[in-house]
C-alpha cells in the first residue's frame, strides 16, 4: 500500500508521510486520509495548485484512489491489530469463561464481589449467567445488537436495550464482550507512553463503535508494540462522556499470553475500582438452542 | 389446591429437597446443587373509611374480612440434579405467617417440580413448573399459563402450573407447546382450567415477534400476538393483544337496589372480548428508566356495570330506616365486594407509569396506575438495596382520586412493607 508512487510534494498528508519514523506512523498518517474519506472532506480540492488544469483532473483522482487504497489498508492494519489484542483476551472462537468481578471502594475497601459464567462466542454470541447468590438465576443473552434479560424467578426472558444492559460497576458487556475487531474501526493516533506517567512506549489507537449495540461508543486503546496486547484503555459512552478507564493485567509481563484481569475504574459517578478476573478459560461450543432468547427460561446442564 | 401443591409436613419437605439438593441421586446425579433464600417480611394495611367494605363492617362489624396487616418468615430452598439426560428441578417454600388479630400459620407448599429432557430435538418438561409468556410489565394478556398476578407489593417466589411442555428451538425461532392443568378437574378456572397453549416466537433483529394460542376446556379458543422492538439505544416498544372467545368471570344476578337474600355473585364465562396492551420502557445512560403503559381489559366490568355498582353501594343502606336487618344490609354490602375479584384490572382503561433509578446497590422507583374512567390512581414509592448476599426492600403504596373511584373503594387503602431477604 505504501509503494503507490505519488509525489510527495502534491499533498500535504503524504508530505507528511515522509517523515517516517517506523511502520507504524505510516499506519498513522494512512488514517488521516481515511478520516479525510470518512468526513467527506473535498479531496480533489486539495490537488489544486499543483498541476496543470489537464494534470490537475488526473492528479485529484490519483490521489482520490490513492486515499481510498490507503484507507481501505488502514482498516486492514487496523482489523490486524484489534484481533491481536482480542487474541489476549479470546484465545479461541468459542469459550467458557468462569469471570470474579470484585468492586473496591474509593478508599481501597471490597464494596462486592460477583462470579459469572460466560459462554463467549463466535458472530458476537454470548450468554453470561451470574452465579453469586444475591443474583443466582439472571441471565443475559447477547446476540450481536441484541440482548435479552431473564431475572430470577420470573421464567420471563425480556427484550433490554443497550442503555439497559449498562447495569452495574462492570457491565454485562465489560464481562461478556472480549472482542473488539469487528465492532471497532478507527485509527492509529501514534506511539505514547504506555502509562500517562511510564517509559514504556505503545501503540495508541483511536477506535470508533461500527455496531450500535456496543457498550462504548469510542476507546482510546493503548496496547504493546511488539506483540499487542492491550495494556489500558479510555472508554467513552454514547454521549461521549468517559465511562471508566480499564487496565488490563498480563499473566507475564515480559512475555504476555493472557490478559488474567482487567482493572476498570469508574469515571462517570462513584470512581469505584472494578477488578475483572478471568479464573479459568476454556474452549466451549454451546448447542445453537442455547442462545435462542427464549431458552434462557429452561436450566440446561452446564456440563 | 392444585393437584401438585403437596401439603406434606414441613421437615418433609425440607428433608426431601435437602436430599435432593446434597444426595446425587443414587450416586448418578452431575453437579447437583442447593440454593435458596430465607425472607423476613412485614406488611402494614391501613383499612380505608370508603367503598362497601368499609361500610358493611361499620354496619356490622367482621361482617367483611379484610386484609390485616401481617408479619411473616419464609424460607425458600431450590435444588437441580441431572441424572443421566434427565434433569430434576425443585423449588419449595416453608413460610410461618402472623396477620393481625390471628393466630400464626405456617405452610409449605412446592414452587416448581419438575422433571426435563430433550428428545428428537424436542426439550420437554412434566411436573409443577413455572411457564411465563407476553412482553408486558403491569399487564400480560397472553400470559397464558402463568397468569400471573401483577403489579404485586413485593416480590414472591411463584408457584408454577402443573404441565406437560414440549419446546423446540432453532436460532432464531422457538416453538412450546403446553397441556395446563393436565390433571384438574373440569370446574377448574382461571389459571386452573385444563387447556392446551402454544407459542410462537421468532427473533427477526431489533423485533422479537410472539403469537399465542390457548384452548381451554369451557373457555374455548384465544389468540395472541405480541411483539417488543427495539426502536433504539435508549427506547424499546412493546404491544400485546388477545382475542379471547369466553373467559372465567363472576357476574352479578342481581340489579336495582334491593337486598338479596344469597350471595348474588356467581361464577360465569363471559362473551368474547379483546385485551390490548401497549407500552415502552426508554433507559438512560445513567440508568434512569421510564416505564409507559396502557391498556385495555375487556374482562373488567365496564362502566355501566360500575355505576350500577355504585348505585346500589349508594342504594342498600337506604333499607336500614325501612326494617331492614343491618346484618342483612350489611352482608348485601359485603357480597358487593366480591366486584374486585372479576378481573385482575379493575376498570377496563388503564394507564400505568414506572419511574426508576438504578444507582450501585440501590434502586428506587416510584410507579402510579391511573384509571381515567374514574380519575382514580395507585402510587407506590419502593426503594431496594442489593448487598453480597443481604437484600433489602421498602415501600409505600396509597391509593388517590375522587372518593366515588373503583380504586378508592378498596378495603385497604395503604400500605407500606420492608422485606429483609438473606440468599444463600
Amino acid at each position: 500500500m505504501i509503494s503507490l508512487s505519488i509525489d510527495p510534494s502534491k499533498h500535504a498528508t503524504a508530505t507528511t508521510a515522509t517523515k517516517s519514523y517506523g511502520w507504524w506512523r505510516h499506519r498513522s498518517l494512512t488514517s488521516t486520509a481515511r478520516s479525510n474519506v470518512a468526513v467527506g472532506l473535498p479531496l480533489a480540492r486539495r490537488g489544486e495548485g499543483v498541476g496543470g488544469s489537464g494534470g490537475k483532473t488526473l492528479a485529484s483522482l490519483l490521489m482520490v484512489a490513492t486515499t481510498l487504497l490507503l484507507g481501505t489498508a488502514n482498516a486492514q492494519d487496523i482489523t490486524a491489530l484489534l484481533k491481536d489484542a482480542d487474541h489476549f483476551r479470546m484465545s479461541a472462537d468459542n469459550l467458557q469463561v468462569e469471570t470474579q468481578v470484585t468492586v473496591f471502594n474509593t478508599d481501597g475497601s471490597q464494596d462486592k464481589e460477583r462470579r459469572y459464567t460466560v459462554f463467549a462466542q463466535s458472530e458476537r454470541k454470548s450468554l453470561v449467567l451470574m452465579q453469586s447468590p444475591v443474583e443466582k438465576g439472571q441471565k443475559v443473552l447477547m446476540l450481536g445488537d441484541d440482548f435479552w434479560l431473564l431475572m430470577p424467578g420470573s421464567q420471563r426472558p425480556l427484550r433490554i436495550t443497550p442503555m439497559q444492559k449498562l447495569l452495574g460497576d462492570a457491565s454485562t458487556g465489560d464481562i461478556a464482550t472480549m472482542n473488539w475487531a469487528g465492532d471497532y474501526s478507527g485509527q492509529i493516533v501514534g506511539e505514547e507512553a504506555c502509562q500517562p506517567e511510564g517509559k514504556t512506549t505503545c501503540l495508541h489507537l483511536s477506535l470508533q463503535a461500527q455496531r450500535k449495540g456496543v457498550t462504548y461508543q469510542r476507546i482510546e486503546l493503548w496496547i504493546g508494540k511488539a506483540r499487542h496486547e492491550p495494556v489500558r484503555a479510555d472508554l467513552f459512552v454514547q454521549s461521549d462522556k468517559l465511562a471508566k478507564q480499564a487496565r488490563y493485567v498480563m499473566d507475564k509481563p515480559s512475555n504476555p499470553t493472557t490478559v488474567t484481569e482487567m482493572v476498570l475504574v469508574d469515571q462517570l459517578s462513584n470512581k469505584k475500582e472494578t477488578r475483572i478476573r478471568y479464573l479459568s478459560r476454556k474452549e466451549r461450543t454451546v448447542p445453537p438452542e442455547w442462545l435462542n432468547p427464549m431458552f434462557l427460561a429452561r436450566n440446561p446442564a452446564l456440563e | 389446591m392444585g393437584t401438585f401443591l403437596l401439603r406434606l409436613p414441613n421437615p418433609v419437605l425440607v428433608c426431601a429437597l435437602v436430599l435432593l439438593g446434597t444426595t446425587p441421586l443414587a450416586a448418578r446425579a452431575d453437579d447437583p446443587n442447593l440454593d435458596g433464600t430465607v425472607r423476613l417480611y412485614r406488611i402494614g394495611r391501613t383499612v380505608g373509611d370508603t367503598g362497601p367494605l368499609a361500610q358493611a363492617n361499620a354496619l356490622q362489624p367482621r361482617t367483611a374480612g379484610v386484609d390485616g396487616s401481617v408479619a411473616g418468615a419464609q424460607v425458600e430452598l431450590r435444588t437441580s440434579a441431572s441424572v443421566s439426560a434427565v434433569q430434576v428441578h425443585a423449588s419449595a417454600t416453608l413460610q410461618t405467617q402472623q396477620t393481625q388479630g390471628s393466630a400464626s400459620e405456617t405452610q409449605s407448599r412446592f414452587n416448581e417440580a419438575y422433571v426435563a429432557g430433550q428428545a428428537m430435538g424436542w426439550q420437554w418438561s412434566a411436573g409443577k413448573k413455572v411457564v411465563s409468556w407476553d412482553v408486558g410489565y403491569a399487564f400480560r394478556p397472553n400470559d397464558m399459563v402463568q397468569q400471573e398476578v401483577r403489579r404485586t407489593l413485593a416480590s414472591e417466589a411463584l408457584q408454577g402450573r402443573a404441565l406437560l411442555m414440549a419446546e423446540h428451538f432453532d436460532a432464531d425461532t422457538a416453538w412450546s407447546v403446553v397441556w395446563v392443568n393436565p390433571t384438574q378437574e373440569r370446574a377448574g378456572t382461571g389459571a386452573q382450567e385444563a387447556a392446551v397453549a402454544a407459542r410462537l416466537y421468532q427473533h427477526h433483529g431489533a423485533l422479537d415477534w410472539h403469537a399465542f394460542a390457548r384452548h381451554g376446556e369451557h373457555t374455548a379458543t384465544s389468540l395472541g400476538a405480541a411483539a417488543s422492538w427495539v426502536a433504539s439505544d435508549a427506547l424499546e416498544l412493546h404491544a400485546s393483544v388477545r382475542a379471547y372467545r369466553h373467559m372465567d368471570t363472576l357476574a352479578s344476578g342481581v340489579t336495582g337496589a334491593a337486598p338479596s337474600t344469597a350471595d348474588p355473585w356467581h361464577a360465569t364465562l363471559s362473551g368474547a372480548g379483546q385485551q390490548v396492551l401497549v407500552g415502552g420502557t426508554w433507559t438512560s445512560e445513567s440508568q434512569v428508566s421510564l416505564l409507559v403503559e396502557a391498556w385495555h381489559d375487556d374482562t373488567a366490568l365496564t362502566d355501566r356495570q360500575w355505576r350500577d355498582w355504585t348505585a346500589r353501594n349508594q342504594a342498600l343502606p337506604t333499607w336500614l330506616p325501612k326494617g331492614v336487618a343491618a346484618a342483612a344490609v350489611a352482608g348485601n354490602l359485603a357480597w358487593q365486594g366480591k366486584a374486585f375479584g372479576v378481573s385482575n384490572s379493575l376498570r377496563q382503561d388503564n394507564l400505568f407509569v414506572r419511574l426508576s433509578w438504578q444507582n450501585d446497590r440501590w434502586l428506587t422507583a416510584l410507579d402510579v396506575l391511573y384509571t381515567p374512567a374514574d380519575q382514580g390512581t395507585v402510587t407506590t414509592a419502593s426503594i431496594v438495596w442489593s448487598g453480597e448476599r443481604f437484600k433489602l426492600e421498602a415501600g409505600l403504596r396509597a391509593h388517590g382520586g375522587p372518593g366515588d373511584a373503583v380504586l378508592r373503594q378498596l378495603p385497604v387503602q395503604r400500605q407500606g412493607y420492608a422485606v429483609v431477604t438473606w440468599a444463600f
